[in-house]
């Protein structure tokens, strides 16, 4: 995605007079990472290496009511009713696959959140691709030209999406390591493929289909009976849902490759259904993630024994 | 025989005036009933796709006659363009600017902005709710506009007939 697009799906999405701060605060886009937004607090911009406050620190812009508003009605295109779902997870996708995550007043019902009223916080996480970020990986994830089952650990903001997003783009299209297969995507919060209006902002391959906003466990089960995917992508596994329909994909001959929240293996044993799965041997990779020097760094590659293949 | 002819002329004329009224009152109450047909259709999208206002708007505007489509479809612009602040100015501009040759009564005027007061800030069962609510009050005009639509083409092609004649009584 060129960034000049980039800018222009961000800036779209903003309250008018934060537009123009941001337009002239920032005319490259270059190195931003987040635009953060809180009602009566100044606009924050998180680049690559520091925080800055616009239109200055002396003189910054505070955000009010209305212009949060503004910002939602831009967000939601007018139409709240239609991300009730994403706003229930706290977050929704915009043009060009940036995630939009919102904080605000929670409404319960049976002891669930139903919706997000009054929201004072917004958070736009700006969408990089980074093509080739996989490359260092994909030698040690892949015998005989097929993919091994992989499992990503990884702290949050650590580029296990971004390396994710890759590693799709490189196993469905083909190279060296890999034969190009056929690649299916759970992606529940529109993450991985950026999907806008059902078509995916991302690159993600050749042979990929996408099953945007699906529940992964729901949606591992259909791609198998629909797409019969030779590789299977999810983001984020967390419930016994999750790992049941991985282990089910599994023993259907997919092979998969899933991410998860995590500082090292240790603290992915001792999940309760996920760690059953890693002491059966079920995946043969794991990559440990780490943000040491920059986002996506490998800490570590494992065999399903455990056993070092590669430290960072 | 002149007198003859003029006497005719005018009887057509006031009759044809007559005919005319009642004909602009059937028509009117089918561009009624159309516009509550499209808000059906919206109220229908609305609860089956979930999918924004822009949208909805536009393919929904691909499928119905003009000026209806060329309203909606304007109006999913306008949205899409973000220049307007609030959605509510944006529909009522659009409403204005494009329905403005079907002639309708201020009051009619008036119930087709309501809707954007409510569309897309509402959740989904509350809007759901209160566009069938908004239908309810349409059908309620349309009901209004029927009953007297029978007895008022009558009496406007009578007054025709009879003002036609009554001018000729004079002008004889």
């Amino acid at each position: 995605m060129e960034r000049r697009e980039r800018k222009s799906q961000i800036l779209n999405i903003l309250a008018k007079s934060v537009r123009r701060i941001i337009q002239d605060e920032i005319p490259d886009f270059e190195g931003v990472q987040e635009i953060r937004l809180r009602t009566g607090q100044p606009v924050r911009v998180v680049m690559t290496d520091r925080e800055r406050i616009l239109p200055g620190e002396q003189k910054p812009h505070i955000m009010t009511k209305e212009e949060m508003r503004e910002t939602m009605e831009y967000i939601s295109h007018y139409s709240l009713y239609a991300y009730e779902n994403e706003l229930r997870q706290g977050f929704l996708t915009v043009e060009g696959g940036h995630r939009v995550g919102v904080a605000g007043k929670v409404i319960m019902e049976k002891e669930k959140v139903k919706n997000i009223q009054y929201i004072s916080s917004v958070n736009i996480r700006v969408s990089h691709e980074v093509i080739g970020c996989a490359d260092e990986l994909l030698p040690y994830i892949t015998k005989n030209r097929q993919v091994c089952h992989t499992l990503i650990i990884s702290p949050p903001c650590c580029g296990k999406t971004t390396l994710i997003r890759d590693l799709i783009r490189q196993i469905s299209d083909g190279n060296k390591y890999v034969k190009g297969c056929t690649v299916g995507v759970v992606d529940e919060r529109s993450e991985l493929g950026g999907c806008y209006l059902g078509i995916a902002q991302n690159h993600l391959g050749g042979r990929t289909d996408i099953l945007d906003c699906c529940p992964k466990a729901e949606g591992m089960i259909m791609l198998i009976r629909s797409m019969a995917p030779q590789v299977i992508a999810v983001d984020e596994i967390g419930t016994s849902e999750d790992i049941h329909a991985i282990e089910y994909a599994m023993q259907c001959g997919c092979k998969l490759i899933a991410s998860v929240h995590g500082l090292d293996m240790n603290e992915a044993k001792n999940r309760p259904v996920l760690g059953e799965l890693i002491r059966r041997r079920m995946f043969e990779r794991y990559v440990v993630l780490g943000n040491g020097s920059h986002p996506g760094e490998i800490r570590g590659i494992y065999d399903e024994r455990g056993s070092v293949l590669c430290r960072g | 025989m002149q007198r003859v002819i003029g006497a005719v002329l005018i009887l057509t004329a006031t009759a044809g005036a007559g005919y005319m009224y009642g004909r602009d009152l059937k028509e009117y109450l089918r561009k009624m009933i159309y516009l509550r047909y499209v808000f059906g259709l919206i109220r229908g999208e609305i609860s089956y796709t979930s999918a924004p206002l822009p949208e909805i708007f536009f393919s929904i505007g691909e499928k119905i006659r003009e000026p209806y489509g060329l309203w909606l479809k304007m109006t999913a612009r306008e949205l899409e363009d973000r220049e307007e602040s609030g959605f509510t100015r944006a529909w009522n501009r659009c409403a204005d600017r494009y329905l403005r040759g079907l002639g309708l009564k201020y009051e009619h005027m008036i119930l087709i902005k309501e809707p954007g007061t409510f569309l897309g800030s509402l959740q989904k069962d509350t809007l759901d709710h209160t566009l069938q609510l908004y239908l309810n009050r349409m059908d309620l005009e349309i009901e209004k506009l029927r009953d007297g639509l029978a007895a008022k083409v009558r009496v406007g092609s009578c007054l025709g007939v009879m003002s036609g004649i009554f001018l000729i009584v004079i002008l004889l």
